[in-house]
């Protein structure tokens, strides 16, 4: 009984065997660009879920079930589909599960302006940075015939998306969990919970896959440990975390993790600085080709 | 995740790709060495466990732990060293005991091959349910297959709902998904189920007598435990009815098919009114409630407790301005007093009501004791709470198991007495319900005229009915 009534709180996690096998390493990607990719995948979704008004935890839930698909050899391949396709398809499927659905073409139109070359917000799509004025509305059309055939690839990636996750959408998020145990810490600053909500968001695009490897009451003590500690507010004295389930070892490791989110996103910005990060299967192609033209070169 | 990890490192795009080579060929290595490492300490846990006794075993008995821990540290190598030893310390050290939480994985789905079909069972209006054996174990199960053609949206929602709820309601009285296979086509999306003998409704078709007393309260303390679960997990079923309830021949009720059943929340999130078979379909339904809650499925188990009790569904109403009627026949017409608000509903606008009716008193009426002529007072309580036409007045699934009816003689029989009974659904019969289907998803709500619901010309074939209710004030 009690393991049951812990599922809601719980998630899937990822097995030793889906972490260290992936399908695009399989298929020749190389890890790190397998990485950029998929983070920027992960902010891709975030972007997207905002621009359809969808709520964070629609956009949370996306976002992992995104990160779950490409784990494992039994998982998707960056050479098979596109990483904007996985992130639309997620966002659809998962806002059709919640009280708020979105429309295929509403979908559609928010991804059609956020892959625009010249009209897109994201730095890793378009490089040169949001444009200054806002674009000219042909920028980012989605013409009727290419709705159609995009309306087909997005249900068909859904399937495909179910299929691999065995139709298991099941996401349990830590925001509401960090926010009961706030209280029962007697946490009443409202800049430690903005900062907690702010960690557990950035966390979603972590490279590290915090969220499916660790369960959600160890990340809502991480964040809650962070943000006490840059708002200077002192917890309570000893290994409070271990009320909540949490050992040290595992706090720390996430506390690590959490913080060096944001090192990780500067580099990425300086590494791909004069070129998009392919969210296209082409794209990925040719960035796999280009550097196996400067390996052989070198 | 070590190789996300290491990725940090690698600053020049220039060298990144050798590096990556380099880390390939490391790793491999790496792998290899952990594997052998592994092994010895297999090897070794094999032997630790032959030394030590149950105490130390405790922590590394079942697979959970180990595989958790194994996940939380970054370095391969040093968690194929320390993984079981290391918690083995750790269990031993700490007085603080951490919760575990159950570890589940995911995976892909499996192909349907997996199961040898055997024969059909039924079709209901989301799919077709045929009995199968797993080819691995020879267990029998059940192999719903999904309707899934044809549909705008891609996955169907209903479809997504019933897998997403099933595999949440882990309990004793909710029917086990076992997994989700596919077929050879994208469309064919098989739910694999434990096989349960009987349902509810081919059984009492079949039987010469209703259930005994205690037999009912049996079955209905069961489907009620269940339905008490899914409420708790914010599940509406929203399409109980005698042929969705399972049986096996150990007495035990399991309620299946969710293909209505959605999570709700509080407030409730918009929802179709288009639920619950129509016979088994709560009256501000009806009456066009755009919100309404785990009431609905609470008239159900009302309708369900007086099928069990007469063998006959109770409110068989052929549309629903007949069932409309029909249900005002049981319980009297609602009156502002018993039901207020319900005035203002969408479709109780056409709704004549005799002005004599209005003198009843307000307090919760009871049921007609010529209906029910064998129940306990207690038991007439309890379904006339249950079939209270203001949802406001049906007990919870709580209060309903506290109900005085289940503690009273004759007590709930145990499970293990109940008969058996020659199964239907195992005897390559195919079963053939009278029970009306669920309303299909995507219709439109019809614009319902119960003008004629009070024996009024308009609204078709309800004339006889209407003068029924009539009868009750005599």
């Amino acid at each position: 009984m009690a393991a049951t009534g812990l599922k809601q709180l719980s998630n899937a996690l990822a097995t030793p065997d889906q972490l260290s096998n992936s399908s695009s390493s399989i298929d020749g990607v190389p890890s790190d660009l397998e990485t950029s990719i998929r983070v920027a995948g992960a902010q891709l979704t975030q972007t997207a879920g905002v621009l359809l008004g969808l709520s964070q935890d629609i956009i949370a839930q996306a976002i992992v079930i995104f990160t779950r698909f490409w784990l494992g050899a039994d998982g998707g391949s960056l050479r098979i589909y596109s990483a904007k396709d996985v992130s639309a398809a997620s966002l659809y499927l998962t806002a059709k599960l919640s009280f708020q659905p979105t429309s295929p073409r509403s979908v559609l139109n928010v991804y059609t302006l956020l892959l625009s070359q010249d009209a897109s917000p994201l730095w890793f799509v378009n490089p040169r940075g949001a444009p200054a004025q806002p674009p000219a509305p042909e920028k980012y059309l989605l013409t009727e015939g290419g709705y159609q055939s995009a309306r087909l690839t997005l249900l068909r990636i859904e399937s495909v998306i179910l299929r691999t996750l065995g139709f298991d959408t099941h996401v349990a998020l830590p925001h509401t969990i960090a926010w009961t145990y706030l209280q029962t810490l007697g946490v009443a600053r409202p800049a430690v919970a903005r900062g907690v909500v702010k960690h557990l968001n950035a966390a979603l695009l972590s490279p590290q896959l915090l969220y499916v490897t660790h369960q959600p009451n160890a990340l809502a003590v991480a964040a809650i440990y962070l943000a006490a500690r840059e708002e200077g507010v002192k917890l309570v004295d000893g290994n409070w975390w271990e009320v909540f389930d949490v050992d040290r070892e595992e706090l720390g490791f996430l506390v690590v993790g959490m913080r060096s989110l944001e090192g990780y996103l500067r580099r990425e910005r300086q590494l791909w600085q004069t070129q998009a990060i392919p969210m296209v299967l082409e794209d990925v192609d040719s960035e796999i080709e280009r550097r196996r033209m400067m390996d052989e070169g070198e | 995740m070590s190789a996300s990890k290491s990725r940090w490192a690698d600053e020049d795009p220039e060298t990144e790709a050798i590096i990556a080579q380099q880390k390939r060929e490391k790793e491999e290595k790496k792998r290899a060495k952990a594997e052998k490492q592994r092994q010895l300490d297999e090897a070794k846990r094999a032997q630790d466990t032959a030394q030590t006794d149950n105490s130390a075993q405790a922590p590394n008995g079942d697979s959970g732990p180990p595989k958790k821990r194994r996940r939380l540290s970054n370095d391969p190598d040093a968690t194929a060293d320390d993984e079981v030893p290391g918690s083995e310390k750790q269990a031993q050290k700490k007085p603080s005991t951490l919760l575990r939480f159950p570890v589940r994985e995911w995976g892909t789905c499996r192909h349907v091959d997996n199961y040898e079909r055997l024969n059909h069972i039924e079709e209901g209006s989301y799919g077709w349910v045929s009995r199968a054996k797993d080819i691995n174990t020879g267990e029998i199960v059940a192999l719903k297959k999904l309707k899934i053609e044809n549909s705008p949206d891609g996955f169907p929602v209903t479809g997504l709902r019933e897998i997403q709820t099933l595999l949440e309601a882990r309990h004793q009285n909710v029917v086990y998904l076992r997994e989700v296979v596919m077929g050879n086509k994208m469309d064919d999306v098989f739910l694999v189920m434990d096989f349960l003998e009987h349902d509810l409704k081919a059984l009492l078709d079949e039987m010469r007598e209703p259930f005994l007393p205690s037999e009912i309260k049996t079955l209905l303390l069961q489907v009620v435990g269940g339905l008490d679960f899914l409420h708790s997990q914010w599940i509406m079923h929203r399409d109980l009815k005698t042929s969705n309830l399972l049986m096996n021949n150990r007495g035990e009720v399991k309620i299946a098919d969710f293909g209505m059943a959605r999570y709700y929340g509080d407030p409730p999130p918009k929802m179709t009114q288009l639920v619950v078979t129509l016979w088994y379909r709560a009256p501000e339904l009806l009456l066009g409630a755009d919100k309404y809650g785990t009431e609905i499925d609470m008239w159900s188990i009302g309708c369900i407790f007086g099928e069990l009790l007469t063998k006959e569904p109770l409110l068989q109403g052929k549309n629903e301005v007949d069932q409309v009627s029909k249900i005002f026949e049981l319980t009297g017409p609602p009156n502002s007093q018993i039901w207020p608000g319900f005035r203002s509903l969408p479709n109780a606008k056409s709704l004549k009501i005799p002005s004599n009716s209005s003198s009843l008193s307000g307090s919760l009426p009871l049921l007609p004791r010529s209906r029910f002529p064998y129940l306990t007072n207690a038991g007439l309580g309890l379904i006339s709470e249950l079939l209270a036409l203001n949802p406001a007045s049906r007990p919870t699934t709580k209060q309903c198991l506290a109900h005085s009816y289940f503690r009273e003689d004759p007590r709930p029989k145990p499970k293990e007495m109940f008969p058996t009974f020659p199964s239907k659904a195992g005897m390559e019969k195919r079963r053939r319900h009278h029970t009306p289907e669920a309303p299909k998803r995507g219709q439109e709500a019809p614009e319902l005229d119960f003008a004629g619901v009070f024996g009024g010309a308009p609204g078709g074939d309800s004339g006889e009915a209407g003068a029924g209710f009539t009868l009750r004030l005599g």
